[in-house]
């Protein structure tokens, strides 16, 4: 990656449902005019949405954050997705997180659908899988001590 | 209502859901976004009805048209693979087929849709 982007944005809500579909839209259109490619900026906010529904649904606390840095040079956009959570949120995606970016991407994401399916929690537990097989982005989580959690994506 | 199985049109939030008859049975049709927090509300009763209908009135084949849907969360997504997971427990005399039709100007249909034909093999094909 580069030192610096040649552009970035950052939006920062309170965790509320309504705000994801503007965020979407936005950050679909400054990735579109960033890197010139449509077609990958149209899996950015698909990827980004994901990231935010999952922040909004498991948020302790009210800022909800996401970052969108590009790297026109490199075709590189990266997208990082912030809130803080509770321990036992935080537990739960610890161990999605291992599961899904575990083995092939595509038998990883059959596999949640079918786990999906058959959940009677009202949870989908897909979006990163998604991510991982649609888009093919790097996925990082990080977690603070003061139980921040980031869920970093890297798409080239 | 203009269709056989006499679902009536579905709109709520920001997706308008319609079925119709088509020369090999139905097809149901998406048009808008399904973005809302818990699509199983909408969608889980819509399936149930079509699925039970479909099985009980011998149809063979249910279109399911995203051609005019601009996105689709992944909670709508398993919403979607828990109706095709359902043609898994159907005896043979009793199957039918998923028929998806997507548009391949739409990025995510692209990527998304064709994953849905693996859950059930044979049972669903895109096109």
């Amino acid at each position: 990656m580069s030192s610096k982007p040649e552009g970035y944005i950052e939006i920062k809500f309170g965790p509320r449902w309504k705000y994801i579909s503007p965020a979407r839209l936005f950050i679909q259109s400054f990735v579109a005019i960033a890197i010139q490619d449509q077609a990958k900026a149209d899996g950015i906010a698909m990827a980004a949405s994901e990231l935010l529904e999952n922040a909004v649904k498991y948020a302790n606390g009210e800022d909800t954050e996401i970052v969108v840095q590009a790297y026109p040079e490199e075709g590189l956009i990266v997208a990082a997705v912030s809130n803080y959570a509770s321990d036992e949120a935080i537990k739960g995606l610890q161990a999605l997180y291992k599961k899904v970016m575990t083995g092939d991407p595509l038998e990883a994401y059959i596999n949640q659908m079918r786990e999906a399916a058959t959940r009677t929690d009202g949870k989908s537990q897909l979006g990163l899988a998604r991510i991982r097989y649609e888009i093919g982005a790097n996925i990082k989580l990080g977690i603070s001590p003061d139980k921040k959690v980031t869920i970093t994506i890297e798409v080239k | 209502m203009s269709n056989k199985i006499g679902v009536a049109p579905i709109a709520q939030d920001k997706i308008k859901i319609t079925v119709d008859d088509t020369p090999n049975g139905i097809a149901v049709r998406f048009v808008g976004d399904i973005d809302m927090e818990d699509p199983s509300i909408v969608l889980d009763p819509l399936f149930e009805k079509i699925h039970s209908s479909v099985v009980a009135q011998k149809i063979p084949e249910v279109g399911a048209d995203f051609q005019n849907l601009n996105f689709l969360n992944s909670s709508g997504i398993k919403a979607v693979a828990k109706w095709i997971m359902k043609l898994a427990m159907l005896p043979a005399d009793k199957k039918y087929s998923i028929k998806i039709i997507h548009n391949k100007a739409i990025t995510w249909q692209v990527t998304s849709l064709p994953t849905l034909t693996f859950l059930v093999p044979g049972a669903v094909k895109i096109e």
